[in-house]
């Protein structure tokens, strides 16, 4: 079955040029217009990815992430047509799981959403692992504190899997960015940054002073053994 | 720098008048007070002893006649100040209370003066020391006359004469002094207005001044700061503008990369000269975009919207993989040298913008001067340094610091037509100040250019 991809962007030629390369790739592609008309769509059937433009008439991109984020996990790229870090950053707060500035090479939106696809389908997972008492079950998807589900986006749960799995080790922004994400080097360090901000909200008892995962200054991230 | 020019600032202009000025009055009072002292000692000098001969005269022409006393005895018993010497000439016949002056000593123009009648002084040397002779004439015939040392008057002329010229000796670092400081206050307000518009100059267009309450400065500040509001605000709305249209071009941008993209697809089913139209336009319009890039970014930094992500970055990593990434997307091979310490040297910097710092020079290399022939990495004590070496003849000094400005190019018209848009290094210029460094352009000692980029090195934790 191809993976669905919603396209949530106000400009119809944008809209258009990006379903058709993702067609062409395999995707199944739907569009929405506005941010209204997305939610809806997103109401109606799940998708793999959702392609959402930050700058929309009506209720813009950040609320319509944070609506997303209320009832699922699905992963959000952002597209912003600016560099702007606030944007950037703002979105990614809002749950985005990755972003793409325009203007785009096509290349690079395909590659993204291959990227968070993959992320979500998971495969050779280790199995269940507990730490500090969370119960970890990739293959699954799921995590548990004493029983208790805890909710986790798809990227979330990635990254979470991919520092439990290497408990006791640093693991450094690079790293993360290319297991996670798929980066290379010069992968944006605050998707990791904000990622594990929300991770910890999650997972931590108090997130001001995490215990299951640490920070190792000028190092990266590490998740006690 | 600042000391040896000072002279010709106007505050060293003003002291030098003063002192000038000062100087000039000194030595006018100097030689005021020289006569007039001098003179009236003199005048006085020449009173008391001319009082003193004449008292001894009248009491040596009232003894003479009378008996008791010879005139040797008289004239030792006569007053008379320490060392001076009382003669008396009676016919041919000299008397004198002292073993040194005799009639020998009395110049015979004095002599014969007051023997034909005539009181008289005049000064002159005895055993080379400077005394005045007094002669007056005696009822009786003969002289009497008086010797007076005038070494102590000379002695006070001297030491005189040594306060003034050292008086006036000492004005002239008092008046530089004095002037330097009387003048600091008044020149001050022109201090600050230079140091604003200095700031102004190094492109700070928040400087402003601050009158501190100095009203001689407050009409000037008044008018200078909105000046500066006026050309600070038209900078920012340009930028803004500048910004504005790069971004309106990202929309449609996207779609001309999107629908090219799609075309290239279909590149094969194109007749020749379609797919060659293809090739120009995939050029032109990936030219555009990096275009449109990087004055996005520019402009952006120019409206004061800043938005560098700073973390701690090992240079030496960043610079192989910046290399790396061109050698993948189809640049030459550039040899990396690492100086040891360069090796785990971190710096606070934004991936993104260092490794087009670092593409940027290789490309601008490149493009202008036959190739990158090496990039280093070193460290200093308290900094790091990327340095590219060209294989070009070099930049002149007088165009070094122009090749940082927009759209700059050297005078070669060749350069004119190849790609980019001259922004390259501007860009450079404005990422590495981003980050805290700089950037300059000096000789490579092979001969070629050689762009040095420095930026502050950043203590860490060390790694595993």
């Amino acid at each position: 079955m191809p993976q669905s991809v919603l396209v949530i962007e106000d400009d119809a030629r944008i809209r258009r040029v990006v379903e058709m390369t993702l067609q062409r790739e395999g995707f199944e592609v739907c569009e929405a217009a506005s941010g209204e008309e997305g939610l809806a769509r997103l109401g109606g059937r799940p998708f793999d990815v959702v392609l959402l433009d930050l700058r929309l008439p009506g209720i813009d991109g950040f609320q319509v992430c944070r609506e997303i984020r209320k009832t699922s996990t699905t992963p959000v790229i952002i597209l912003t047509a600016r560099s702007d870090s606030d944007d950037v950053v703002a979105g990614l707060e809002a749950g985005a799981d990755d972003y793409v500035t325009k203007p785009f090479v096509p290349k690079e939106i395909v590659a993204r959403v291959r990227a968070t696809a993959r992320r979500t389908r998971g495969g050779g997972e280790p199995p269940t692992i507990v730490v500090n008492g969370i119960e970890v079950s990739p293959l699954a998807g799921t995590v548990t504190r004493d029983g208790a589900p805890i909710e986790l986006t798809k990227t979330e749960l990635r990254l979470f899997v991919e520092l439990v799995a290497d408990r006791g080790r640093v693991l450094s922004r690079e790293d993360l960015l290319q297991r996670v994400w798929g980066y290379d080097y010069f992968g944006d360090s605050r998707l990791v940054d904000v990622h594990i901000r929300r991770l910890r909200k999650k997972v931590e008892a108090d997130p001001a002073r995490p215990e299951v995962v640490t920070t190792v200054r000028g190092l990266g991230y590490r998740v006690p053994a | 720098m600042r000391a040896a020019r000072w002279p010709g600032t106007l505050r060293g202009r003003a002291t030098l008048a003063f002192t000038a000025v000062a100087v000039a009055l000194s030595i006018v009072l100097a030689v005021g007070v020289w006569l007039g002292v001098s003179r009236y000692l003199l005048v006085g000098r020449e009173r008391a002893t001319l009082a003193q001969t004449t008292a001894n005269a009248a009491q040596v022409q009232r003894a003479s006649g009378a008996a008791g006393l010879s005139t040797e005895q008289l004239l030792s018993q006569l007053p008379r100040e320490t060392g001076s010497t009382s003669l008396l000439a009676d016919g041919d016949r000299w008397i004198t209370t002292s073993l040194t002056v005799g009639r020998a000593d009395i110049p015979a123009e004095l002599r014969q003066a007051v023997l034909e009648g005539t009181p008289a002084r005049q000064r002159f040397d005895v055993d080379g020391q400077t005394v005045l002779g007094i002669g007056l004439p005696l009822a009786s015939g003969g002289g009497y006359f008086e010797v007076f040392p005038l070494d102590e008057l000379d002695h006070t002329y001297r030491v005189l004469a040594g306060v003034l010229a050292g008086a006036t000796l000492a004005v002239v670092p008092a008046s530089l002094l004095v002037g330097s400081w009387a003048t600091r206050p008044t020149l001050r307000p022109l201090d600050r207005v230079a140091g604003a518009a200095a700031a102004i100059a190094a492109g700070d267009l928040s400087a402003r001044i601050d009158p501190q309450g100095d009203p001689s400065l407050v009409p000037i500040a008044r008018s200078f700061n909105a000046t500066v509001a006026a050309l600070e605000e038209r900078v920012r709305s340009d930028a803004r503008f500048a910004a504005d249209v790069s971004h309106e071009l990202r929309s449609p941008l996207t779609t001309i990369l999107g629908s090219l993209a799609l075309l290239e697809a279909y590149a094969d089913h194109l007749p020749a000269d379609g797919r060659e139209g293809l090739e120009l336009l995939r050029a032109e319009v990936s030219r555009f975009e990096r275009l449109v890039a990087d004055l996005l970014e520019i402009s952006r930094a120019d409206a004061g919207a800043e938005d560098a992500v700073l973390e701690d970055v090992r240079l030496a990593d960043l610079v192989t993989e910046s290399l790396s990434r061109r050698q993948t997307t189809g640049g030459p091979d550039v040899p990396l040298v690492v100086s040891p310490d360069g090796r785990a040297v971190v710096v606070r910097a934004d991936k993104r913008r260092l490794e087009r710092v670092v593409s940027n020079l290789v490309e601008n290399a490149e493009k202008h001067a036959g190739g990158a022939t090496a990039v280093r990495v070193e460290a200093g004590p308290a900094e790091a340094r990327v340095l590219v070496d060209d294989a070009g003849p070099g930049v002149p000094e007088e165009e070094r610091s122009r090749v940082f400005e927009r759209f700059a190019r050297g005078h070669d018209t060749n350069r004119a037509r190849s790609d980019g848009a001259g922004l390259g290094l501007s860009l450079v210029a404005r990422h590495v100040r981003a980050m805290g460094g700089s950037v300059a352009l000096s000789e490579s000692p092979e001969g070629g250019a050689r762009l040095t980029v420095t930026l502050p090195r950043q203590e860490v934790p060390c790694d595993d």
